[in-house]
């Protein structure tokens, strides 16, 4: 007995020393996980139990000056759908047949890479209570998919300002990495344009976060902190709707006569109404338009071709800001200016226009728009009648001196350079001198050299002189205020929760030129006359209000006539300056000047037609 | 020696495998109420985990109660029992199929339990009768060809269920018996060959089962799919590792509650004890276990004779490798099977299996002066 137990010690010791040893396998193990790796563990299953998610602020509105609404918000039922969707032909197939939309495009918004990755992409949005109804009853036939309603954009005036709003869309890389734009990550909706980007960080607002306990199937069991979103401001702006409505109506109504006189591509334009004593945008029109509820959403490939497609004449673009063209007669008025105040000429100085001008020589002949001449004509009536001939002489006489005056002093009233407006995008036009001249035409020797006919040419608005709608309002305004540019602004206040303003626009001098104050006088009475008894008399036959303002035909190479008239109103004791240019409209007297009376209808509450003024008048 | 009254009452009963066997049962009730919190009938689940350990104090009475030498001499009978047995989920009307396995008996739809649970403790007694012949020494290839042929047959039919995870714990409580049984050294290095052979085979030939080749897929490469067959032992880990040294506490493991642990009362049950309790919980288990085992070693060494000596260690054997492996694969060093943990895991069958072989520890103790 004794024996067999003690042969089996041994083997029970090696029994016992393999069971040590797997425990202690074990023990070493638990030890390695729980105590010299725990941290990374721990932090793999908060990873898995927390979920965080962004709250959306509600982005600020925009209002007109009457705290009207141009921009709200709204919720849309959207259906959404988890990117995987894609890969499942058969929920594709049914979802293309539900929301009668083909696959292409539910694939498109599908694979979307700006989202985070398993985040739900919108797919339709504002969809018929038909189709919630029907997804919720079929449920199991849609996996990963779902409806919400999501926060877009809602325009209550449709198309009304859409330039000058702008829209909002996902953030780009580069705008990933603009200034005032940190913070942002893919994915995110941005003002892209217009007042939408300009004051992004004041409607932006805050985002909130809340942090969710989510089990394994990613189902949220409770909230573990929350930080609310903080709303984004709204912005009200110096626009009046009624005013901003008359001056896309003339602008529309401009283009339509334009093309009843068979100017068939008068299709774009812009309309500019400052407030000349504190520089408000009233009121700013582009044509072509477009409809800001495009991008609601996310615009698609397709929408997004067709407005920026060659031939399209480019409606996203705000033309009062963003083009620059020549301002023709409309910048005799700067001419006039300057050689009243260099003594060049006086108000009542004679010229004499035969109609072909020949005084830089038999070479080189200018004409005047009216063919036949203006006979006898002072410096009053070149403005009156927009003698070019007067002008020409002016110029000339600039050029003689040789010191680049005239350039000098249309910069002085702001040309050539952005008028600092609280827009994106703005040009700054140019006011070309013999510097410029060579610069530009560095390739090409025999352009270099500065020529008389080149400051002849910029006397008469014309040539290589480019100027924006906004900077053409700027100096009339200037005109009308005494003769000090003020600064133009959209921006009328910022308005905390509470409605009170905390931002308030300003209204500052931007530019005050050298003009004397009889050389003003003079210059008003001109432009006064131009309405009266001169170019602008067609369109203004009848109209109850004195306008100052000045007619202008932009020749632009390989168009058509731009029509252009630029104003001031009441011309006694100015309040607002407009502008109106029509790419290839013709001219200005005719289809220009009739658009303006239409918007300073609405300004001052008068009959808001269309009046044929049959005026060929330059 | 001989001791009379109290004091015999007292030495007929094994105090520290008594008290490990309560603790362990205790740490199991524990852990099973935590786990099954939050459940879909989670109380009644623990609730079934109680009843289970109190209608396994029936065949441990039992087994203590019988004298363990009278079923040395019923080896052909029981291995008929054994093969009957484990194929009954088999039989029209008596079996169940389960994720792919057909390992539960049941009758009119109820569910009795799992054949394979009380397969193991036949097992042990034919293995132990049969090993005890050869008085410890073990050499002959024709023997040990004979004792193998008793673990073949309830082997193969356990493979056909397929339950690979109860087939492997066969082996490991044969090999246990072996060592104790005299089998010689050299012998284990040829079953070691065969096993890499064997192995080597069931990869090449694609015998195994698609499930079961991920697994070992998985347990290889744990990266390769953390998502598909990964997920399990990632999950695991996490909970476990995320335990640290204190643990979460009981029924507040996020792992756990919010259902990232598969099968977390049954298989994956250390990993909820491994999250909530922590290393110090992890290590009291493993402690109560190496006192199980001690005591159990103890009753091996006190017994009277081989073949109690010999069903001791098959009882450790089979204790000690559902140990390992369970743990084991909860923790990433074990492929993951289907075993059960000894004591902790939900489950009667396999509670009352080894509430049965203490009932046989009992009884080789509380004889161990007799004739």
């Amino acid at each position: 007995m004794a024996i067999f137990q003690d042969q089996l010690k041994t083997r029970f010791a090696a029994l016992g020393v393999i069971v040590v040893a797997v425990l202690t396998v074990l023990a070493v193990r638990l030890w390695t996980i729980q105590v010299l790796y725990a941290e990374s563990f721990a932090t793999q299953a908060e990873n898995n139990r927390v979920r965080e998610i962004s709250l959306e602020a509600p982005r600020g509105r925009i209002l007109d000056r009457e705290g009207r609404p141009l921009v709200t918000n709204r919720g849309a039922l959207a259906v959404l759908a988890a990117p995987s969707v894609r890969h499942d032909e058969k929920v594709m197939a049914s979802l293309s047949a539900l929301l009668d939309m083909p696959i292409d495009d539910i694939e498109e918004k599908l694979s979307s890479e700006k989202l985070e990755p398993l985040a739900p992409r919108p797919v339709a949005l504002d969809v018929a209570p038909s189709i919630v109804a029907y997804l919720a009853e079929h449920e199991s036939q849609f996996p990963g998919v779902e409806v919400a309603s999501v926060p877009v954009r809602e325009y209550p005036r449709g198309t009304l300002a859409a330039h000058v709003l702008g829209y909002i869309g996902e953030i780009s890389e580069e705008q990933l990495s603009a200034e005032d734009l940190t913070g942002y990550k893919l994915g995110d909706l941005v003002g892209k344009t217009g007042v939408e980007r300009q004051f992004e960080s004041v409607l932006q607002g805050d985002k909130g976060h809340r942090r969710l306990e989510v089990d394994a199937k990613g189902r949220p069991r409770r909230v573990l902190s929350e930080v609310e979103a903080v709303a984004g401001r709204d912005v009200v702006l110096t626009l009046d709707i009624d005013v901003q409505r008359g001056a896309e109506k003339a602008l529309a109504d401009a283009l339509k006569a334009a093309q009843r006189e068979d100017f068939d591509n008068a299709r774009a334009g812009a309309v500019v109404v400052l407030d000349v004593a504190s520089g408000e945008v009233i009121a700013m029109a582009s044509a072509p338009t477009y409809d800001p509820r495009t991008f609601v959403g996310g615009i698609s490939q397709k929408e997004w071709k067709k407005l920026n497609a060659k031939g399209s004449e480019y409606p996203l673009t705000n033309r009062a800001v963003m083009s620059a063209y020549p301002p023709a007669s409309t910048f005799k008025v700067v001419t006039g200016l300057a050689g009243l105040q260099t003594g060049i000429t006086r108000e009542w100085r004679q010229y004499y226009c035969p109609g072909k001008w020949t005084e830089m020589g038999e070479k080189w002949p200018k004409w005047c728009w009216e063919r036949s001449g203006h006979g006898t004509v002072s410096f009053h009536g070149g403005i009156q009648y927009s003698c070019d001939t007067v002008f020409y002489e002016i110029g000339y006489e600039f050029y003689k001196r040789d010191k680049e005056e005239l350039q000098a002093f249309a910069r002085s009233m702001g040309l050539g350079s952005p008028t600092g407006v609280d827009l994106p995008g703005e040009v700054g036009g140019r006011v070309p001198d013999a510097d410029w001249k060579r610069k530009f035409n560095e390739n090409y020797p025999e352009y270099r050299t500065w020529l008389p006919g080149d400051t002849v040419n910029i006397a008469i608005g014309q040539g290589d002189l480019l100027v924006t709608p906004l900077q053409l309002a700027a100096v009339y305004g200037g005109l009308a205020n005494g003769g000090k540019v003020m600064q133009p602004h959209v921006l009328r206040s910022v308005l905390d929760p509470d409605g009170t303003a905390v931002i308030e626009g300003t209204s500052t001098v931007r530019y005050a030129p050298k003009i004397s104050a009889a050389d003003l006088a003079v210059m008003r009475r001109a432009l006064l006359s131009a309405t009266h008894d001169g170019t602008a008399k067609g369109a203004f036959r009848g109209f109850d209000l004195s306008v100052a303002g000045k007619t202008g035909t932009a020749q632009v190479y390989g168009k058509d006539d731009y029509a252009m008239f630029a104003a001031y109103a009441p011309a006694n004791k100015p309040k607002y300056a407009v502008v109106v240019v029509v790419e290839q409209g013709g001219s200005g007297g005719a289809i220009a000047a009739p658009a303006a009376r239409m918007v300073l209808g609405a300004l001052f509450g008068k009959n808001t037609e269309f009046v044929s003024a049959r005026d060929e008048s330059r | 020696m001989r001791q009379t009254g109290i004091g015999r009452a007292f030495s007929a009963v094994n105090i520290p495998l008594v008290l490990c066997v309560t603790a362990l049962g205790a740490y199991g009730v524990i852990v099973v109420w935590s786990a099954t919190f939050g459940m879909a009938g989670g109380s009644g689940l623990l609730r079934r985990h109680v009843v289970g350990f109190a209608i396994g104090l029936v065949p441990l009475a039992v087994a203590w109660a019988i004298d363990y030498k009278k079923l040395a001499g019923w080896v052909g009978p029981l291995s008929i029992l054994n093969a009957l047995l484990i194929l009954s989920p088999r039989i029209p009307g008596l079996g169940e199929t389960a994720k792919g396995a057909t390992s539960w008996l049941q009758v009119a739809g109820i569910r009795l339990f799992q054949p394979s649970e009380p397969a193991k403790i036949i097992l042990i007694v034919v293995m132990a009768a049969v090993i005890a012949q050869y008085k410890g020494s073990i050499d002959k290839p024709r023997d040990v060809a004979r004792i193998m042929g008793y673990l073949a047959l309830p082997m193969l039919l356990i493979l056909l269920q397929p339950d690979l995870g109860t087939g492997l714990v066969f082996i490991a409580i044969t090999m246990s018996m072996l060592l104790v049984g005299g089998l010689k050294p050299r012998w284990f290095a040829v079953f070691a060959l065969i096993t890499v052979v064997a192995v080597g085979g069931v990869l090449r030939f694609n015998v195994l089962e698609q499930y079961q080749e991920d697994r070992l897929v998985v347990f290889v490469d744990p990266a390769r799919d953390p998502l598909g067959a990964g997920y399990n032992l990632a999950q695991s880990k996490i909970a476990i590792g995320s335990g640290g040294i204190a643990g979460k506490g009981l029924r507040s493991g996020t792992q756990s509650n919010l259902n990232f642990l598969p099968e977390r009362h049954t298989d994956f049950i250390f990993a909820v004890l491994g999250e909530e309790l922590g290393f110090v919980g992890g290590i009291v288990l493993l402690g109560l276990y190496l006192a199980l085992l001690i005591a159990s070693l103890e009753i091996a060494a006190s017994s009277r004779d081989l073949f109690g000596a010999l069903i001791v260690a098959g009882v450790i054997g089979m204790w000690t490798f559902q140990a390992l492996v369970n743990i084991g694969m909860t923790v990433g060093i074990m492929p993951i099977t289907g075993i059960p943990l000894p004591f902790m895991s939900f489950g009667s069958s396999f509670m009352v299996t080894n509430l049965a072989g203490t009932g046989m520890l009992l009884s080789i103790w509380s004889r161990r002066y007799g004739t």
